[in-house]
């Protein structure tokens, strides 16, 4: 029932809200998400490869760039919708990140063969952003990659990763070929049945024809997370509000005493209050949307820092809560009310969980 | 005929509010530590009010209000409360005057209207009753006829301001034998009327702004009788409109964060990191409620009409404001023992003030699980 309410004058949201369920009844996500557990892989290519055919890859891409030059409106829209269906992708990474990333960086053949790539579903992206301790030098025309980045999705199935290295004074973000010499992978599952991987280079060798940018890198970076984290805030707000109706539904079908549970006030109001979270996450990621189209970088940060602590949060909640609420069927792995709290659980940690997220928030605030 | 605001910009209008309050609202009278003052100490700004035709923001203009759009009065309330200033008594404005608008006779408009807007009458609002607070609906104080007059006996209780208004309007029981929604009827009643008596009761905070209104034997003019007989209920339930916003306000729980921040930096607190983790939970909670305020607002100013799901900002609001200012007593430590002001460099925090004020909003307007139970039933439209 909660939704994210936007102007959608020219109908564009609504289709795109109706390609992802027309996408979910063709493919339900609770099932792609087991199908993906079993088979122990990082992405679903057929999946991928699918989502690329109906435009959601690289959706934000300028159309320079050969991309549909579409906003985060329509990002949010999408990210929603995939939460709700539980359809299981590293869009918030490998789509919203990278896309990002490569619309930041100067004009290149790189940029443009990875663009073109990402947008058909060829190539697929890895993002490694966030490792401080990652270097890189050069030596005699190449690129030489050191270090380890962690919390990298989609690594496995990567044709390429964007990796953001430190080279003296400057940042450098280079695209790396996933099979290049001296990168050792190691992969764990993550609590939802996809697969996080850490990445160890030991003298990886790039040409220097992969180098998308240098220089003072750290806000262009932080911008592209960022968008990242409202999509991620999108796609928790879909969990949270899909958790929300299965309970809802589910509380008024089962009947014990002779009425249904959601008969009884103490559930009534346990579902009210989970309802309210539901829509307190919905209303921050359309005011984080609102912000980020008015150009205040500044106010921009904030209210993503806001949606995505509050989606988590929310989403996490209404999950736990869930499972109380189916009683011991919520506690089997048959049920698929656990996948959504499991699911809520990574994506809520991803790229800043809700507590140090907020103090980010605080922080930035008060140095105003 | 006065300006019509709603022809302005919005912002054109928050800016010529905005200076026109400055000049005229005694700062004597702003940011006023009493929640609830009389009629005569805030006097001067509600007859500078009266005389701009700004007493009223919403009534039609045809009765001397403003008819302020939706969208407008969200401006008016924002600067009133940003400019900090006293909250006047408004039921009559707030409340009768919408009622009698909505359903009054034409006598009783011609009557009533202009003397609320000159400060004449003052009104207070006669619903709740010792057995019948959140159970309204089992109200107990009667009414019967007696030829051109009803017959009025019963209690009143939690009538705020009672003791400064000289009108009230009551809800009373017309028909025992009829479901308790069913039997129900609007008066209004002059407080010198022999038979009214009012008593005050001191609140937590030590103020005495809620009381009790005994009836007892009191004669009421049957052309006092406002809509339908038996018909009070639906009456009293549509007084308010997009009016609801109000109730959840984040305006309360901003003025706690501001003395909260101001505390806490005064006591060195930020530098603590559990602090530090719990204000920001606070802060963004705020910050949220923001958000979600806004969501509402933008419905009223597109002009469009609140559903029941407006409640939910109620809740959040009043338990948030309550939530703020535990933290003030929690910071305090010690100090929290105090029942006066903590002294911080340079000014004073009402930390006891504000926690015990924070109590009651999540009671008064329909208590938080009332809320709830209507959310329940509207909006998530649960079993029964």
């Amino acid at each position: 029932m909660p939704q994210l309410i936007m102007d959608d004058a020219d109908g564009v949201l609504e289709m795109l809200r109706d390609s992802v369920a027309a996408f979910a009844q063709g493919r339900p996500g609770p099932q792609s998400l087991r199908q993906l557990r079993s088979s122990e892989a990082d992405l679903d290519r057929e999946q991928w490869q699918e989502m690329a055919q109906a435009g959601w890859i690289g959706l934000m891409l300028p159309e320079a760039l050969g991309g549909a030059g579409l906003g985060i409106r329509e990002q949010v829209v999408i990210s929603f919708a995939l939460g709700r269906a539980l359809i299981p992708s590293p869009m918030a990474t490998a789509s919203v990140l990278s896309s990002a990333l490569l619309a930041t960086v100067p004009e290149s053949a790189e940029q443009r063969r990875l663009a073109s790539g990402l947008i058909q579903g060829q190539a697929i992206l890895a993002v490694a952003v966030s490792a401080p301790g990652l270097t890189a030098r050069l030596l005699d025309g190449a690129i030489v990659l050191d270090g380890r980045c962690e919390f990298v999705e989609a690594a496995a199935s990567a044709t390429d990763l964007l990796v953001l290295a430190r080279c003296g004074e400057e940042d450098m973000l280079v695209s790396v070929p996933s099979d290049v010499e001296g990168l050792e992978r190691h992969e764990r599952p993550a609590v939802d049945g996809s697969r996080i991987a850490s990445l160890q280079f030991s003298s990886c060798l790039v040409k220097t024809e992969r180098l998308l940018a240098r220089g003072a890198l750290h806000t262009q970076i932080e911008t592209a997370i960022n968008l990242a984290r409202t999509a991620l805030a999108a796609e928790l707000c879909g969990l949270a509000s899909q958790a929300f109706n299965l309970t809802r539904t589910y509380t008024c079908d089962r009947v014990q005493f002779g009425k249904p549970i959601a008969g009884f006030q103490v559930i009534q109001h346990r579902l009210v209050d989970l309802w309210a979270e539901a829509e307190f996450a919905c209303s921050a990621v359309v005011n984080a949307v609102e912000r980020i189209e008015q150009g205040s970088a500044r106010e921009a940060r904030l209210a993503i820092y806001a949606a995505k602590a509050r989606a988590a949060d929310a989403a996490t909640l209404i999950g736990r809560q869930a499972i109380h609420l189916f009683g011991a069927m919520g506690f089997t792995d048959e049920c698929d009310i656990g996948l959504y709290l499991k699911r809520s659980i990574n994506l809520g940690a991803t790229l800043g969980q809700a507590e140090s997220l907020r103090i980010q928030f605080i922080r930035e605030e008060r140095a105003a | 005929m006065t300006l019509d605001c709603n022809s302005l910009p919005d912002e054109e209008f928050r800016t010529l509010f905005r200076e026109w309050v400055l000049e005229n609202c005694p700062a004597e009278l702003r940011y006023l530590r009493k929640q609830r003052p009389v009629y005569e100490e805030v006097k001067v700004w509600y007859q500078a009010l009266a005389k701009k035709g700004w007493l009223s923001p919403v009534w039609p203009r045809e009765y001397g209000g403003m008819g302020l759009s939706p969208g407008k009065h969200m401006i008016y309330v924002e600067e009133w409360g940003r400019l900090g200033c006293p909250r006047i008594p408004d039921h009559g404005i707030g409340l009768t005057g919408p009622l009698l608008i909505h359903h009054g006779s034409e006598a009783q408009k011609a009557e009533f209207l202009p003397k609320i807007l000159s400060g004449e009458h003052i009104w207070c609002q006669g619903y709740s009753e010792p057995n019948a607070g959140s159970d309204l609906a089992s109200l107990r104080t009667t009414a019967v006829l007696d030829g051109e007059h009803f017959i009025v006996n019963g209690q009143k209780i939690w009538t705020t301001l009672a003791h400064c208004a000289n009108w009230i309007f009551v809800l009373v029981r017309t028909d025992k034998e009829a479901k308790p929604q069913r039997g129900i009827s609007v008066l209004l009643v002059e407080m010198n009327t022999p038979g009214v008596e009012v008593r005050t009761i001191e609140n937590l905070r030590g103020e005495a702004d809620f009381c009790e209104v005994f009836f007892e034997n009191v004669r009421v003019p049957v052309h006092n009788l406002v809509g339908d007989l038996n018909n009070g209920w639906t009456l009293a339930k549509s007084v308010l409109g997009h009016e609801r916003i109000f109730l959840g306000s984040p305006t309360r729980a901003e003025y706690a964060l501001d003395r909260l921040d101001r505390l806490a930096a005064d006591r060195g607190a930020f530098e603590d990191p559990a602090f530090l983790s719990r204000y920001a939970k606070l802060r963004l909670d705020l910050y949220d409620l923001g958000s979600s305020y806004e969501r509402y607002a933008k419905v009223l100013r597109s002009g469009g009409e609140l559903g029941a799901d407006v409640s939910v900002l109620k809740v959040f609001a009043t338990e948030l404001y309550q939530r703020i200012t535990e933290e003030m007593l929690n910071l305090a430590q010690e100090e929290a023992r105090y029942n006066d002001d903590l002294l911080i460099e340079g000014g004073q925090i009402d930390a006891m003030n504000l926690f015990l004020d924070a109590r009651a909003p999540a009671i008064f307007g329909g208590s938080n699980e009332i809320q709830r139970n209507i959310l329940a039933k509207a909006v998530l439209q649960l079993p029964g």
